[in-house]
């Protein structure tokens, strides 16, 4: 017996983890820094490019590696959003888009300069495991993709819910003059917050870097669809984020498979009209602005 | 001093060493503030000089090795048209409009299917070409109004992220109905009337710049002449702050709604001469780094200034061209190491620019409520 639909479920399961980890650290950037940080694709390629050092070039296992990236990630850019962004913090989130803007083509270009725009993959070792008689298979790629994603997701999910600094986070979201006044060094708490989210897109940047190889031009390939999962979740929203990212996964691979063939090209745009669609339903996003457990 | 308030923009200039810059906008300014009047006549002239140079005996042709400058500059002054309306909707009016290639790509893309005449992919009817003119500004206006209908009450930043993918659907669509676009390969012969009257490639690209000079003063001249206006005050109330145009009983959406739609018409105009002037068009031709180009320009020369945001297109056109040349010169390096460095610093201009000179080069601080 044949199930229908299962590979598809599959193939939009994995690229529903990528969107997802880049779109954790994307809404969290939106719902405490107020900025809509169009840099956070190339956040994503520098930790591909840090990825492939690490596994290829110095030799770490592929799951060693995870660490080294993440925190190398965090550092880089919240680095860069201490000297670029912050400075910028009272302008209000246009100059800061633009801004981003502007840094997303300095890191990109900067990454082709000096890496070149060949394609460059993080190989992993792993077994595939067919089902040919439901008529589907799963690969060990496809399983740490999801099995990463599901950590993260959990991980945040603790951290907000279980720690002084993530009910902080939240509280400076719901509101941050009130976070202020009682106490919560929003500053400290906002640097935090850059480093997470580098990190988070580091991480999805190396998982893109094993899943199907990355170039300068990963990350903001990936973007509009990253941006599309926060939306959907109503930006702000952790949460809300990972579903939206795994909605849009799975219409991707189902668009894919079951448009007329002219059309098999516009998975991502398919993904694009249903962010229209819903901006337009509800024009200041799904729902608030906050970082929500 | 360069302005009349000394604490403003003196202190800032003085700070960053930025006075001779503020000398230029203010002798520039002043030799432009007869915008709206000049311009307009001078522009007619440039139309009716290339016009002339078309269809009488008389031959003029630039040296081939100038030839990449004319074709540049014409490059600059389709920008030019970009930038004008972009600064309408953006400068102005304050609408992010982050697709704006998506107007210059309608305007193409309706040119060349109505009036392409045997092209071996894709669909062309053959008309007329002025039909392919008229039919490129209206199908940009139509998708003005119909985006500017749906998606003008959005936030800001939200209208950004909407107008770029709205952008990328149209790439992906263009790219992918090879039936009707051509696909990847894009639509060829598209008819180009300038080249078809002149024997000499040489003279008709000379031509085109002409002409291209003529209908980006025009524009400029009538685009000036709605922001000098009561209605252009009303834009700019909108812009600084929209509760306050609204409680005067302005029809804030309104205005809004037209400036979208101007600025897009403009756009598909300046697609339709691209189509024209090329004869044929492909996806490739426009992506976002168009839009990024126009940004950027925008941004450096002034937003809100019509001549400065014109005078910022040249300048990263001229950057392009400059590093075009470096490239030829230093032969170590690669076209394509050198793409990446030219746009490294355009990305750091643009960073710059936003953090020292938030109202660009040549762009009024107060006008803008940018200083700080």
């Amino acid at each position: 017996m044949e199930l229908p639909f299962v590979q598809e479920l599959i193939f939009g399961l994995v690229t529903g983890s990528y969107i997802a980890v880049g779109a954790i650290g994307f809404t969290m950037i939106y719902g405490l820094v107020n900025m809509i940080n169009f840099a956070h694709g190339e956040f994503m390629t520098v930790g591909a490019y840090i990825g492939f050092i690490g596994a290829e070039m110095l030799g770490l296992p592929v799951l060693g590696a995870l660490l080294p990236v993440m925190l190398v990630s965090a550092v880089v850019g919240w680095g860069l959003a201490w000297v670029v962004f912050e400075p910028l913090s009272d302008t209000g989130p246009i100059p800061l888009l633009l801004t981003s803007i502007g840094l997303g083509l300095v890191l990109r270009n900067g990454i082709r300069l000096v890496a070149t725009p060949e394609k460059r993959f993080v190989n992993l070792d792993a077994p595939t495991f067919r089902f040919d008689d439901l008529g589907f298979f799963v690969t060990g790629q496809h399983l740490l993709l999801i099995g990463t994603t599901a950590v993260a997701v959990v991980a945040v999910h603790l951290f907000l819910t279980r720690t002084q600094t993530g009910k902080a986070m939240r509280a400076m979201s719901d509101n941050e003059a009130l976070a202020r006044v009682t106490g919560i060094e929003t500053k400290t708490v906002r640097a935090l917050v850059w480093l997470i989210a580098s990190g988070f897109a580091g991480l999805a940047g190396y998982m893109l870097a094993v899943g199907q190889g990355a170039t300068p031009g990963t990350g903001f390939s990936q973007l509009l669809l990253v941006i599309t999962a926060a939306i959907l979740g109503g930006a702000g929203s952790v949460y809300g984020a990972v579903v939206g990212a795994y909605v849009l996964g799975i219409t991707i691979s189902f668009s894919i498979a079951f448009l007329p063939t002219w059309a098999t090209e516009l998975g991502t745009t398919m993904a694009f009209v249903v962010l229209i669609v819903v901006l337009l339903v509800r024009p200041g996003g799904i729902t608030g602005e906050e970082v929500r457990a | 001093m360069a302005t009349d308030d000394p604490d403003a923009s003196a202190q800032q200039a003085d700070e960053t060493g930025e006075g001779a810059v503020d000398g230029v906008a203010d002798r520039l300014g002043g030799l432009l503030a007869d915008g709206p009047r000049v311009a307009g006549p001078l522009g007619g002239g440039f139309v009716v000089f290339a016009l002339v140079l078309l269809f009488t005996p008389l031959f003029v042709a630039v040296p081939p090795g100038l030839l990449v400058f004319v074709e540049e500059f014409s490059l600059f002054l389709l920008f030019g048209l970009l930038v004008v309306g972009l600064n309408l909707q953006f400068g102005h009016t304050g609408l992010v409009n982050f697709g704006h290639v998506v107007f210059f790509a309608v305007g193409g893309y309706t040119a060349g299917l109505l009036t392409a005449n045997a092209p071996s992919v894709g669909i062309g009817l053959g008309l007329p070409w002025p039909v392919g003119v008229v039919g490129a500004v209206l199908a940009a206006a139509l998708l003005g109004g119909l985006l500017g209908v749906t998606t003008l009450r959005l936030r800001g930043d939200f209208l950004a992220i909407v107008t770029l993918a709205v952008a990328e659907i149209l790439h992906d669509l263009l790219g992918s109905f090879q039936s009707v676009t051509g696909g990847g390969i894009g639509l060829l012969s598209i008819p180009t009337p300038i080249s078809d009257l002149t024997d000499s490639a040489n003279e008709a690209s000379l031509i085109t710049a002409v002409l291209l000079l003529g209908l980006l003063l025009v524009t400029y001249a009538g685009v000036r002449r709605l922001t000098d206006s009561p209605y252009g005050r009303v834009l700019r109330a909108i812009r600084a702050d929209e509760r306050v145009a609204e409680t005067l009983g302005k029809d804030v959406f309104g205005y809004k709604l037209w400036a979208f739609v101007y600025g897009a018409a403009i756009a598909g105009a300046a697609g339709a001469v691209y189509a024209f002037t090329l004869g044929a068009i492909s996806p490739g031709l426009f992506t976002i780094s168009v839009t990024v180009t126009v940004w950027v320009g925008m941004l450096v020369g002034g937003p809100g200034t019509d001549w400065a945001v014109v005078v910022g297109v040249g300048i990263i056109v001229g950057f392009r061209l400059l590093t075009r040349f470096l490239n030829g010169e230093i032969p170590a390096v690669s076209a394509d190491q050198f793409a990446s460095v030219r746009l490294i610093m355009v990305g750091l201009l643009l960073m710059v620019i936003i953090r020292y000179r938030p109202q660009g080069l040549f762009g009024d601080p107060e006008e803008l409520g940018v200083d700080r």
